[in-house]
């Protein structure tokens, strides 16, 4: 008897774990990691003002967003600014391909961050940036 | 009295047919020159090898007037016609004149010489056609110039022909251009029409006609969606890894279009890629610096691969495919609404096969883009 309460209970946190796994994503894993970085709750709306602040790059002159190239809105295609090249929409909601691969995710936000505003990003930035982008 | 000029028929139908023939056919293959109309100027091509070698033969078996043994090769009487011409006499002559033969046995020898440097061009550069991977890419190159410089020659000729029909018509008071679409001229009582052989031109034109058909019978059930190409492109090798980290900004430039000179100086830059910061290294950066060295222009096979290897100066090591002589000189034509539709680096707006890597002419949009707009791009 108490051995199979035993198992019912090793069953129930089995499963409690892959679900748990597969729940969890690769932004919530990038979202743990930013906080034990130091960051902070993270917001839509700081993650919306990130997106729209424009940054003067000092060595051409030209004014950067990141909705230069992904659009104000994210689930509109995009459009590469110095290659022309199309851009899937952002927004998961359209584009389920996009917050898919954790790896991918870290790539783009360390180069569209240098590009964009001439430094990477704060682990508190990049969340509120990934948790806008969530959203959509 | 009034003298009622007597007509004859001097030329017979195959010869008259012969001529706008050729006429068109040569049109045709100056304005479809552009790459992109490579097939159409292809057939044209043909049609004129065709001809030209009717011609011969029928130079030999013809009738009357239409024999070469009608209009020799002479320098003296060209001179003397000329020169009687300049002086204001009216030299008849009911079949060609001295003048007049030099330059259908000029155009109709170049235009046999142009046929063959056009089929060798094609089988060496593009590994098409009758004579497809009998040659290589040098031979190619000799074929091409030559090709390239005797149509000029032959535009030259025709406009000679051209002024030369011109002055005979006011020289002589009669239009000689009228006679090559009728046939008839007015002559003196002596001479007697030529036999028209109309068959013979019903038959020319009932073969241009079938040859035409069964060429472009391939557009006939293509659709927007589904354009019939009539070359075949071949994919150049790709890699997975190359695709991953080379196409999120732009296409995936395949490393056959620069030398390895210009690979490794890309990658030793990695950092500053054109004001973006790659942020490649260790196994994935080797592994890139080795697909683009083993598959760089002058590693690989392809028509492009061979003239980007041979065309940029040793010396030099462009990172810029768009900065490179061929890339430049193949893109002088195009204008600058079209850019303004089409970004330069986006080669897949234009090129259908941009992906693999071959950029066949006959890959080329026709509509340079515009379908890709209309797409939302
Ligand atoms: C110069 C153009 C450009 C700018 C500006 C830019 N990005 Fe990007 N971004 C890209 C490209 C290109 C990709 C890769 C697209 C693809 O994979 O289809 C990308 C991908 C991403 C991804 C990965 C999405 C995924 O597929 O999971 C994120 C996140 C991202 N960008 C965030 C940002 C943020 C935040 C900014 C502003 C700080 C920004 N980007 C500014 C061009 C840009
Ligand atoms: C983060 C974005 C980004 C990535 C990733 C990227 N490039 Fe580029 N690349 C650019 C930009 C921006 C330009 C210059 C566009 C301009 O201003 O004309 C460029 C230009 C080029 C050019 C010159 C094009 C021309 O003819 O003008 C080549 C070749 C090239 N890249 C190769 C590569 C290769 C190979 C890779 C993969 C290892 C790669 N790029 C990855 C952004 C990128
Ligand atoms: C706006 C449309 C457009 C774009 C964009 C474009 N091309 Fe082209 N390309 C053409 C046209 C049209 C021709 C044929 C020109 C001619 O024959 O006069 C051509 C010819 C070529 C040829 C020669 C083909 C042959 O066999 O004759 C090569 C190679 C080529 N392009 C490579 C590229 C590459 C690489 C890119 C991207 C960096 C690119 N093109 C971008 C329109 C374009």
């Amino acid at each position: 008897m108490a051995t199979g309460r035993g198992i019912v209970v090793a069953v129930a946190f089995a499963l409690l774990g892959v679900g748990g796994r597969a729940c969890a994503g690769p932004v919530d894993d990038l979202l743990q990691q930013f906080q034990a970085q130091g960051a902070s709750h993270f917001t839509v709306a700081a993650g919306e003002a990130l997106w729209e602040r424009s940054v003067t790059d000092p060595k051409t002159g030209e004014v950067r967003r990141c909705a230069l190239c992904h659009t104000t809105d994210l689930r509109k295609v995009g459009k590469h600014a110095t290659t022309g090249k199309a851009i899937e929409p952002m927004a998961p909601s359209v584009n389920p391909k996009r917050l898919a691969d954790k790896e991918k995710i870290e790539k783009w936000l360390e180069r569209n961050c240098k590009w964009t505003l001439g430094r990477v990003c704060t682990p508190q930035e990049k969340g509120d940036a990934l948790t806008m982008i969530g959203s959509r | 009295m009034v003298i009622v000029p007597r007509h004859a028929r001097v030329w017979d139908a195959p010869t008259r047919t012969f001529h706008w023939a050729l006429a068109a056919a040569f049109a045709g293959d100056w304005f479809t020159r552009d790459a992109r109309y490579l097939d159409i100027h292809e057939f044209f091509g043909y049609a004129i090898g065709a001809l030209v070698a009717f011609r011969y033969a029928w130079g030999l078996v013809g009738t009357r007037w239409a024999r070469f043994a009608s209009f020799p090769l002479s320098a003296r009487s060209a001179w003397r016609y000329l020169v009687s011409l300049a002086r204001g006499r009216q030299p008849h002559h009911v079949g060609h004149n001295p003048a007049g033969s030099w330059a259908i046995h000029a155009l109709l020898a170049m235009a046999l010489l142009e046929v063959a440097t056009g089929v060798v061009t094609l089988g060496a550069e593009k590994g098409e056609g009758l004579l497809a991977g009998r040659f290589g890419y040098p031979v190619g190159d000799v074929a091409h110039a030559i090709h390239q410089w005797l149509a000029y020659g032959m535009l030259g000729v025709v406009a000679l022909h051209i002024v030369g029909v011109l002055v005979g018509c006011f020289a002589d008071r009669q239009n000689l251009i009228a006679s090559m679409l009728t046939g008839y001229k007015p002559t003196d009582d002596a001479i007697a029409d030529v036999d028209a052989k109309r068959g013979i031109a019903v038959a020319m034109t009932l073969a241009l006609a079938v040859g035409a058909l069964a060429y472009f019978r391939g557009y006939l059930p293509a659709t927007g969606t589904q354009p019939y190409r009539p070359y075949a492109s071949r994919a150049l090798p790709m890699d997975a890894v190359w695709k991953t980290e080379c196409s999120g900004c732009h296409l995936a430039y395949h490393p056959s279009l620069l030398p390895a000179r210009s690979w490794s100086r890309m990658f030793a830059e990695q950092e500053a890629h054109f004001g973006e910061d790659l942020g490649l290294g260790g196994e994935t950066l080797r592994h890139l610096e080795a697909f683009s060295a083993s598959n760089a222009a002058e590693a690989l096979e392809s028509p492009v691969a061979w003239k980007m290897a041979t065309t940029i100066p040793a010396a030099s090591a462009p990172l810029r495919i768009t900065a490179t002589p061929y890339w430049v000189q193949r893109h002088e034509r195009l204008d600058a609404a079209t850019w303004e539709r089409v970004h330069r680096l986006e080669c897949e707006g234009c090129h259908r096969d941009a992906d693999g890597g071959e950029f066949a002419p006959g890959a080329i949009d026709m509509e340079l883009g515009k379908s890709a707009v209309r797409k939302g791009k």
